[in-house]
């Protein structure tokens, strides 16, 4: 009796171990692939590891466009873990409706993530933080910032919501500033705290900083002045450019009306635009001294030589070119001072057919000239049909051909520089530039000496005139082609200058569209915001002043 | 001496048991120090991009100039005049 209970008991041990055996053995040979995937299922997950997108940065270090943190605040309703207490203080920190709050919770119950507020600040996120609501989840998302606001909003660009470059330099220069999420494989336990990182995919590549050649002081000087000048003439819109005159880097480039980037849903059509180089103008006689210069250049003509301007009108084929006043006769310098029309067309149907359009294209006009910003404009500056006199004569004075503020300030930065062409660029250079020369130095010389009399008491714009410094500089006012030929009432006022005239620091293009108003010219409107700026430039660059001081 | 190869062959199989759980254990301590660096650099990158946002709008170009104006009554020179020496 004693003997079988104890075999019994030995086959029911050994029948247990030898099931628990081929289970283990069915578990893990038979159904193992299966299994280990269940568990993997719902242990192991992919999670993105953040980066940064690149900081851009002026070029004295100001930043221009910051990427920062914020958290966006979510619960799962699902869970039903936010209580009608914890509605009630969340709702006091963030400044949301509790009641709405708890009404779209109450609403999804099947759903398993809701977003509570999206790109909450980093004071609200610290405080929900402290107050230790249970039930809510935080979620890491990147917001980018612009401290320069309106100032800079077209060159610096936005980016979209997946932090990806729209416009401007944000969109230029994508692939550099973007930074590139990385991915690891974790170990989640049962509440999905990351227990341990199995494998890194991709490590997380910050995106790289950039620095503009941009000078926020000057930015900001400009974009001031230009907006109280169109303000005071109710202007519809306008540019500034300024441009280094030993580097080519562009120091300021402001436009109005602008908007706020930080607040995309601001920008309007126009603001959104970056028209220093995307809009073009006939810029009037702001030509003239290349013409002037290709008739030094030629060698029959001098700042001295007589033109005859009497009676104030000169007939060429069927155009009837005209001055305002009849000036008399006239040297070459004043033709340039005053701005006389019929001179400057004598001078041009004196010279070679091609001479003016050849002084215009070497300097730059008209070319893409690729400073690395989306959306430049070509202009158009051809030497299509130069037998015509007519068409000769229009181009001397600055008709027929379209240019953007851009190709002006290219065209002054060669003569400002003695000559050299050199690119403009929008990123701050470390290396002198790789510069041609084009024109002859003496001859760039001469025409920027006869340009500063153009700011001289009796010139055309002694607004644009600086205490203490001699500025070069030209105006031009031209109207703008409307329905059935060119508008009487609508106007480009245009000044485009340098200074100081002795060394140039800097050459900058004032344009301002659509004056109304008593003054429409280059001269009374765009001279004095060139003038203005131009004085509180000097003074931040440190510049020497070169004209004859005032002794006390 | 086949008895003393044994030992030693024991002697080296412990000493590498105990190296494997030291590695392991190695490996744990350095990944969590590694996470705690990336969450530092990463809470250190925020702050820097907060403090470079609250810099850049304390000493907006604006800002200094409303205060050198009406704080401390500064003002532009109108003319460039000079001290002779």
């Amino acid at each position: 009796m004693k003997v079988w209970r104890h075999y019994l008991l030995v086959v029911v041990f050994l029948g247990f171990c030898a099931a628990l055996v081929a289970r283990v053995g069915y578990l893990n040979v038979a159904n193992s692939e299966f299994l280990q995937e269940q568990g993997d299922a719902r242990t192991i997950r992919t999670v993105s590891m953040p980066a940064f997108r690149g900081v851009i940065y002026d070029r004295n270090g100001e930043p221009l466009a910051v990427s920062t943190p914020v958290m966006s605040i979510w619960a799962d309703p699902s869970l039903k873990r936010l209580d009608i207490q914890g509605v009630d203080r969340l709702a006091g920190i963030l400044g949301i409706d509790p009641v709405g709050l708890q009404m779209d919770l109450a609403a999804n119950p099947n759903r398993e993530f809701l977003y509570i507020k999206r790109r909450a600040n980093w004071n609200e996120y610290q405080q929900v933080l402290e107050a230790k609501i249970p039930g809510v989840h935080f979620q890491r998302e990147y917001r980018r910032y612009y401290p320069a606001s309106d100032t800079a909003a077209q060159v610096v660009g936005i980016t979209n919501i997946d932090d990806q470059g729209l416009e401007g330099v944000e969109l230029a220069f994508n692939e550099q500033l973007r930074g590139q999420y990385g991915s690891k494989v974790v170990l989640k336990d049962r509440r999905g705290e990351i227990v341990k990182d199995l494998e890194y995919l991709e490590a997380p590549r910050f995106g790289k900083d950039l620095e503009l050649s941009i000078d926020l002081r000057l930015q900001v000087l400009a974009h001031r002045e230009l907006r109280s000048a169109i303000e005071r003439h109710q202007a519809a819109s306008g540019s500034v450019v300024m441009a280094d005159a030993h580097t080519g880097e562009i120091l300021a480039m402001v436009n109005e009306p602008s908007y706020n980037p930080n607040d995309p849903a601001d920008a309007t059509r126009v603001g959104l635009r970056n028209q220093a180089i995307t809009d073009t103008y006939e810029p009037g006689s702001t030509m003239k001294p290349f013409t002037v210069l290709a008739a030094l250049a030629s060698g029959r003509w001098h700042a001295d030589t007589q033109i005859p301007t009497s009676p104030g009108t000169f007939r060429v084929g069927r155009l009837l070119v005209r001055d305002p006043v009849n000036r008399g006769t006239i040297t070459l310098l004043q033709a340039l001072q005053k701005s006389s029309q019929v001179a400057i067309a004598k001078v041009a149907l004196d010279l070679d057919e091609r001479a003016v359009f050849e002084v215009m294209s070497r300097v730059g006009l008209g070319e893409y000239i690729g400073i690395g910003l989306p959306g430049e404009s070509l202009g158009t500056l051809t030497d299509k049909g130069l037998r015509n006199p007519v068409i000769r004569t229009t181009l001397a004075y600055g008709y027929g051909l379209a240019l953007s503020p851009l190709h002006l300030t290219q065209g002054y930065l060669t003569l400002a520089s003695g000559g050299l062409r050199m690119p403009l660029t929008i990123l701050r250079q470390n290396a002198p530039p790789r510069s041609e020369r084009v024109i002859e130095e003496s001859l760039a010389r001469e025409v920027v000496t006869m340009m500063e009399s153009v700011t001289a008491p009796e010139g055309t714009a002694p607004g644009a005139r600086v205490s203490g410094y001699r500025v070069a500089g030209k105006t031009g006012t031209s109207r703008k082609v409307g329905v059935g030929g060119y508008d009487d009432k609508r106007h480009v006022a245009l000044f485009a200058g340098m200074a100081p005239a002795t060394d140039p620091r800097f050459v900058m293009v004032v344009v301002v569209n659509e004056p109304k108003g008593e003054a429409v010219g280059g001269g009374s409107v765009s001279g004095p915001v060139f003038g203005r700026i131009a004085a509180g430039a000097l003074r931040l660059l440190g510049v020497r002043p070169d004209a004859e001081p005032v002794v006390i | 001496v086949q008895v003393w190869l044994l030992l030693v062959a024991l002697g080296a199989a412990v000493v590498s048991g105990i190296q494997v759980v030291w590695q392991t254990h190695e490996v744990r301590r350095l990944h969590a120090e590694m996470e705690d660096m990336h969450t530092k650099q990463d809470e250190l990158l925020a702050e820097y991009s907060r403090l470079l946002l609250e810099r850049s709008t304390l000493a907006a170009y604006q800002n200094v100039e409303r205060i050198a104006q009406t704080e401390l009554a500064m003002q532009f020179p109108e003319t460039v005049e000079r001290l002779d020496q």
